[in-house]
């Protein structure tokens, strides 16, 4: 697309929901015709293996003494012939499944008709989207194919699937559901010239890091204090066979490291006008697309041995995503499974542009490491202590003019950050002992997802008054916030301001945005970023303290 | 009602009907009474001699004894408990609180409810008052206003919703 925006008087009628116009881009499509081979292989293997067997053990079996009566050969023909019918019945199941299953992207919709017997027809409105992931299981990734999922904000299920499209044809057709969620209009004249945004990678985690943040993750101080355990009941009450339970620990432990190699394996995290995009995995592979103030809220944790480098993991609450307690719902989650400090906050300029604060940088330090006051953090009131005596001095939280910060925790250190114009609702709970020690607990609603943001022990007149300024800042973020759409032409401007173009942001920024005929989603974005304002970055309280 | 003491906005909490506390008293009485003949039951099997020894017969009195004081207190509590139950009105947001021992009060935007329930239990019917129940895209938000009038409910409704709608605002 050359052209810039064009202006709200298009040549083509709005489309809307009639969908009966024979534009090309808005025909109906198949998905890829081997795509439910590369989804039912596993039960097509099944099938092959267990007539396989039993036509083998019949070979080689006890002879010709205990078979059928029928003569010698007969048998081979019938069992090839059953399982020529078996593949060929198997072949139009997933012939007939191919074709019923159709879709259609038009201006404002994607729609889907799938079903053989029981049909299903649906439809997903373009705007609400709230991120669109390319998966690549490995099979997939054989045959250059990809999974295209599109999420709303039901919380779990995706809208639509459209398993399997050409790896090619998947990219083309997010870019062209991204561009109209975000309220470009195509070139009337070649509606299908929708080329993908251009993006900017900003963090790419090496692969030695992914190793040995699950080498220092819980899972390996779980397995200490089990390997403890054991080896004392083993020693005290003399019974070696306590060893035997070493086994499922040992599975169990193994499938956590190889979860979090798998999906921590080449992690990249870009930005681009269309949003944030993090790619992913070993095996299967996932390019995940987050468009602009689709992030509800953000959680960095740090685990204690993490400590050692100063790493730190961010999840997000992202409202398609939900609260998937698998290995696959918790990778989507994660903006960034291993980082460090800077680029937790590089990630965080993307998602949260304008801070609220002139010290960005010193404020997200304070919230990831540090303790008491300063910062603008206020804690738990010492007369409170006992009631915590570790966190006491770490449970806290900052407002800024456009997000909380929410901190807590001693050993496992978190801090959520909510922009004000996410949050749902609010609540303030206060038990005896709370009232007792004049505290309150107060928790923020949000989408579902890895993030749950509350603080304890507050003290009650500033939890109230937080209460109460929450609700008033919320409301009034709400009427500043941009549109769904976040590139239609009347909107106010993109989501990804940037704060400062900082010339360090990865090379050199070539891109110019002045020129007229450019349209905002094919410029290169600048990346974000934070600047501290003490000289010495340094000298800001870091992970190791 | 009782206030907070150091809730700083005074806001006008608007009450639910006393009949809901009826409807509670109800409630409790049929729950306690089940609970009280289940408890009731090692009592009368020790006493009739079909378990000889096995529960003491300190235990077999202290199990239902334990059961009515607890059923006493909540029975005591529950006055207050109706009379916490509150909830406010404002510009941008509809406040609820509840809770005596355990308080807790909930700022809901209106431009974050997704849906509004108003749902009428046969003993509820029968008092003609209903439960209201607020919905955002966050599960956690388990707004509830028990116990209004049923016109005040469907009045509440229709205005959430208005609002809703004038303050839409996605997610």
């Amino acid at each position: 697309m050359t052209h810039p925006q064009q202006p709200p008087l298009e040549p083509r009628p709005a489309v809307g929901d009639t969908g009966t116009q024979a534009d090309p881009a808005e025909r109906w499509l198949r998905v890829h015709v081997i795509s439910p081979l590369v989804r039912g292989w596993i039960a097509l293997v099944a099938i092959l293996f267990i007539v396989g067997r039993d036509w083998f053990e019949g070979l080689f079996g006890p002879g010709p003494r205990g078979r059928s009566p029928l003569p010698e050969g007969v048998g081979v023909l019938a069992a090839v012939g059953i399982l020529l019918g078996v593949v060929v019945i198997i072949a139009a199941a997933f012939l007939l499944s191919w074709y019923c299953t159709r879709y259609q992207v038009t201006r404002d919709h994607v729609r889907v008709h799938s079903g053989v017997v029981f049909r299903q027809q649906r439809q997903a409105r373009l705007d609400r989207v709230q991120a669109i992931d390319i998966v690549q299981p490995f099979l997939a990734r054989i045959f250059g194919l990809a999974e295209l999922k599109f999420e709303v904000a039901d919380a779990g299920e995706s809208a639509v699937r459209l398993a399997f499209l050409k790896l090619d044809d998947a990219r083309r057709l997010r870019a062209m559901i991204l561009a109209r969620a975000a309220g470009v209009d195509p070139d009337p004249e070649h509606p299908e010239e929708i080329v993908e945004a251009p993006e900017r990678e900003v963090v790419v985690v090496p692969a030695g890091r992914v190793v040995g943040s699950a080498v220092l993750s819980g899972t390996s101080i779980a397995l200490l204090v089990a390997t403890i355990v054991i080896v004392t009941l083993g020693v005290v009450f003399r019974t070696p066979i306590v060893a035997t339970s070493f086994i499922p620990i040992l599975i169990g432990v193994a499938g956590s490291y190889w979860s979090a190699l798998s999906t921590g394996y080449n992690f990249r995290a870009a930005t681009s006008p269309d949003g944030l995009r993090i790619r992913y995995g070993l095996l299967d592979t996932r390019a995940q697309t987050v468009p602009p103030g689709r992030v509800q809220a953000l959680g960095i944790v740090q685990s204690p041995l993490w400590r050692l480098k100063g790493w730190y993991r961010v999840t997000a609450n992202v409202a398609g995503y939900g609260a998937s307690a698998s290995n696959e719902g918790q990778a989507r989650a994660t903006l960034l499974p291993v980082g460090t400090r800077d680029e937790v906050l590089q990630i965080l300029a993307l998602v949260l542009p304008d801070p609220g604060t002139d010290r960005p940088v010193e404020l997200f330090a304070a919230g990831m490491a540090g303790r008491d006051g300063g910062e603008g953090f206020v804690t738990t009131p010492r007369r409170a202590r006992w009631l915590a005596p570790l966190a006491w001095r770490r449970t806290g939280f900052a407002v800024t003019g456009t997000a909380l910060l929410l901190r807590s925790g001693v050993l496992w250190r978190r801090l959520a950050v909510v922009p004000h114009e996410r949050t749902q609702s609010l609540a303030i709970e206060q038990g005896p002992v709370d009232r007792r020690f004049r505290v309150a607990q107060l928790i923020l609603h949000t989408t579902p997802g890895p993030v749950s943001p509350r603080v304890s022990l507050a003290d009650a007149p500033t939890a109230w008054a937080l209460f109460h300024g929450q609700a008033a800042r919320a409301a009034e973020a709400r009427r500043r916030s941009g549109p769904e759409q976040w590139m239609r032409p009347d909107a106010v401007e993109p989501a990804a301001v940037p704060l400062t173009e900082d010339g360090s942001a990865v090379d050199g920024a070539p891109q110019q945005p002045g020129q007229a005929p450019v349209a905002p989603r094919q410029v290169m974005p600048v990346a974000p970023r934070y600047t501290p304002v003490s000289r010495d970055p340094e000298e800001v309280p870091d992970g190791r303290r | 009602m009782r206030r907070e003491p150091i809730d700083p906005s005074g806001l006008e909490w608007s009450r639910v009907s006393p009949k809901y506390l009826r409807v509670r008293v109800f409630g409790w009485l049929i729950g306690s009474l089940v609970w009280l003949v289940l408890a009731c039951v090692p009592l009368v099997l020790r006493l009739t001699g079909v378990w000889e020894t096995f529960p003491p017969l300190w235990l077999a009195w202290g199990l239902p004894a334990a059961v009515l004081v607890g059923a006493a207190w909540r029975g005591l509590l529950l006055p207050r408990q109706v009379a916490a139950i509150g909830y406010a009105e404002r510009d941008d947001d509809l406040l609820v609180r509840q809770g005596v021992i355990f308080q807790r009060t909930m700022v809901v935007p209106y431009g974050r409810m997704q849906y509004v329930d108003v749902a009428v239990g046969p003993l509820e019917r029968a008092f003609g008052i209903c439960t209201l129940k607020l919905h955002t895209a966050s599960p956690a938000t388990n707004a509830e206003i028990p116990g209004l009038p049923t016109d005040e409910g469907a009045r509440l409704r229709e205005q959430l919703s208005a609002r809703g709608q004038a303050r839409l605002a996605g997610l």
